[in-house]
């Protein structure tokens, strides 16, 4: 019977052939490594933000006398398993961030941004930079006093700008506007909530998929990159690939149900970080809270922003490390791909891991003289890594010719 | 796998355990600031029974200034309003609980603008001689925990000095003292956490979900193994 009614469709829409073409015949590098997964890993995590968002946006009211009760009452107590698609919903927007994290070293490791995958690299930054404000809106609609805080620091950054060493009439105007325009107002208040909520459950996650939809195609276009670095020719070498299913999707099935074990051990056994205490206090905007510091995925580019003197030069810093990130591909021009055939990028990169995540460190300590001191290190160390790019990638020209074109 | 190979694995590994360790379970960079309990008060706050002297203890010490929105308790001045109860019914909603197995409704939930606009001059008239309203406690034991709030109600001026809040309960002179507010903390934490039956439900289901993923994972694995040896011959 079943097998009928799919021959029904079948003789249709031929989705038997779209199968074989997309699923079987589709090959793929026999020699990935394990970090390959955190794609497949990023996708499962986004399928579970958008089912539990669906279940939470049901009960959220966004108005901010209404806000704060409707999580913390409506969702938590009143609704059953209410709680349950909270705490998958916290949990979830921070292994989000994990993932996409990981999936970005992995990346940069192999080299995965060189030609032909620039597009896949630059439409993944843009993921990267419409899933963090999308977790900036999110964070602020259960309106505790860490939500509203940490929106009042996030949309005073453009004000910066008013400090610029040139053109401050009209760098501060910019920044000015920005911030009342991310506000809706000079104060935090329903206005703001609606905007931010309206980007968090529709347009954020709208553009996410599109964009998550392009990054496949691309990925599918250009070809899956390799850890040794080297472009396979399928059908010249069939010895090195294997065919997508079953090698893949059930090598990577296996990792993603491992994957949502640990996941689902946060969200029974340990929330207290993904719920943090003190955004169980509802907003009050006069009383300032001791210690303000984003979400972890941010505080590396907080602290960049933080340990350096000048709140403009800061401003620029920060946005400057997020440019190079962009522009990885071109800033690293070097014929040859992966880490593993290039030692002194391999050094870098150690350099720029242990950087990044010293600046997370970092930046959940007090703001000492010592620390600042130490987060300029830090600073300095990863623009380094951006900086030295070039003049690895000129080496590695030399070494490239001198072989004869051979890497 | 190479040496080197493994070298890096190790390497990678152990650096992003290491990072997640400290920013999701324990930063041994940070402090907090640790707070105390008797052994006897850990023991009342721990206790479900406690709760329900608490809820007793709390409205007729802490109603005077605070409300608790969540188990239906408002200030005292508010409820002796005339028209608060036909407010409570058709404005709130029903809190239900269940007592000697018959459900029946607690109080009133009611939401925080009508409770506010009914209550305005009864906070404005705290407000003035306060310096701020107090808050309402619905969350405060999940914000602030159990060992700040038994410290903080027994000596509030110890654990934050120049707070407008009073001390109620002096062991001097009434020598239950600190079993009360062990007991008023037990209530608090009895309205924040699932009860204790509800909880032992939560952690069986955890404990499924993540031994199903577990052994779907195994399965998968075994199957993929099967598949893949069958495809070389």
């Amino acid at each position: 019977m079943l097998r009928r009614v799919v021959d029904w469709i079948d003789e249709r829409a031929h989705v038997r052939d779209l199968y074989r073409e997309q699923m079987v015949d589709y090959k793929v590098p026999k020699n990935l490594t394990f970090p390959y997964v955190f794609g497949v890993l990023a996708l499962t995590t986004f399928a579970i933000q958008i089912i539990s968002g669906i279940i939470l946006i049901m009960y959220y009211k966004p108005l901010i006398a209404h806000a704060f009760d409707s999580t913390n009452f409506t969702i938590m107590r009143e609704i059953s398993f209410g709680w349950l698609f909270r705490h998958i919903h916290a949990a979830g927007a921070n292994f989000f961030l994990a993932i996409v994290y990981l999936h970005m070293f992995t990346g940069i490791y192999y080299n995965a941004y060189k030609k032909p995958r620039e597009l896949v690299w630059i439409i993944g930054w843009v993921i990267f930079f419409v899933l963090l404000m999308t977790a900036l809106s999110g964070y602020l609609l259960p309106w505790g006093q860490l939500s509203y805080w940490g929106m009042v620091v996030t949309t005073e950054i453009p004000m910066s700008l008013k400090e610029a060493p040139f053109l401050k009439g009209l760098l501060g105007a910019i920044g000015e506007t920005v911030s009342i325009w991310m506000k809706g107002g000079y104060k935090l208040e329903d206005l703001a909530l609606g905007r931010f909520f309206g980007l968090h459950v529709l347009f954020l996650p709208l553009l996410l998929m599109i964009l998550v939809g392009i990054h496949l195609f691309l990925v599918r276009a250009a070809g899956i990159s390799n850890p040794d670095g080297y472009e396979i020719d399928k059908k010249a070498e069939p010895e090195k690939v294997v065919p997508f299913h079953p090698y893949m999707t059930l090598k990577e099935g296996a990792y993603a149900m491992w994957y949502l074990a640990l996941f689902f051990f946060f969200v029974f056994f340990h929330m207290s970080h993904f719920l943090p205490a003190d955004n169980f206090e509802p907003a009050d905007p006069l009383k300032t809270p001791p210690h303000i510091a984003p979400e972890w995925y941010l505080l590396g580019f907080y602290e960049i922003f933080r340990s350096i003197p000048s709140k403009f030069w800061g401003f620029v810093a920060f946005n400057l490390s997020l440019i190079f990130l962009l522009i990885l591909p071109f800033l690293d021009f070097s014929p040859i791909k992966s880490a593993r055939r290039r030692p002194l990028f391999f050094i870098m990169f150690v350099v720029f891991v242990i950087s990044a995540i010293a600046l997370t460190i970092l930046g959940t300590m007090a703001p000492t003289p010592t620390n600042a001191k130490l987060g300029m290190f830090f600073t300095f160390t990863t623009f380094l890594f951006f900086l030295s790019l070039p003049v690895i990638s000129f080496l590695e020209w030399g070494w490239y010719k001198a072989k004869g074109g051979q890497s | 796998m190479s040496t080197w190979g493994l070298i890096k694995t190790v390497f990678f590994t152990a650096l992003t355990v290491v990072f997640f360790f400290i920013i999701w379970v324990e930063n041994p960079f940070t402090h907090h600031a640790e707070y105390e309990i008797p052994e006897e008060a850990e023991k009342i706050i721990n206790d479900p029974k406690a709760a329900l002297e608490g809820r007793e203890l709390f409205k007729q010490n802490c109603t005077s200034c605070h409300s608790l929105r969540y188990d239906g308790i408002y200030l005292m001045s508010v409820t002796a309003k005339p028209e608060w109860s036909k407010i409570e019914k058709t404005m709130g909603k029903p809190l239900l609980e269940e007592k000697d197995g018959k459900i029946r409704v607690k109080g009133y939930f009611v939401p925080r603008d009508v409770y506010e606009s009914v209550a305005f001059a009864d906070l404005q008239a705290l407000k003035a001689s306060f310096g701020k309203i107090p808050p309402d406690l619905s969350t405060m034991y999940l914000s602030r925990g159990a060992g700040y709030l038994y410290n903080f109600i027994s000596d509030p001026q110890k654990v934050l000095p120049g707070t407008s809040m009073p001390k109620l309960f002096f062991p001097e002179y009434d020598k239950e003292a600190p079993q009360k507010v062990a007991k008023i903390v037990a209530y608090m934490r009895s309205v924040n956490e699932p009860p204790p039956g509800e909880k032992a439900k939560r952690a069986l289901m955890g404990v499924v979900t993540i031994a199903y993923f577990i052994g779907m994972g195994a399965l998968l694995w075994l199957y993929r193994k099967k598949v893949v040896a069958s495809m070389k011959h």
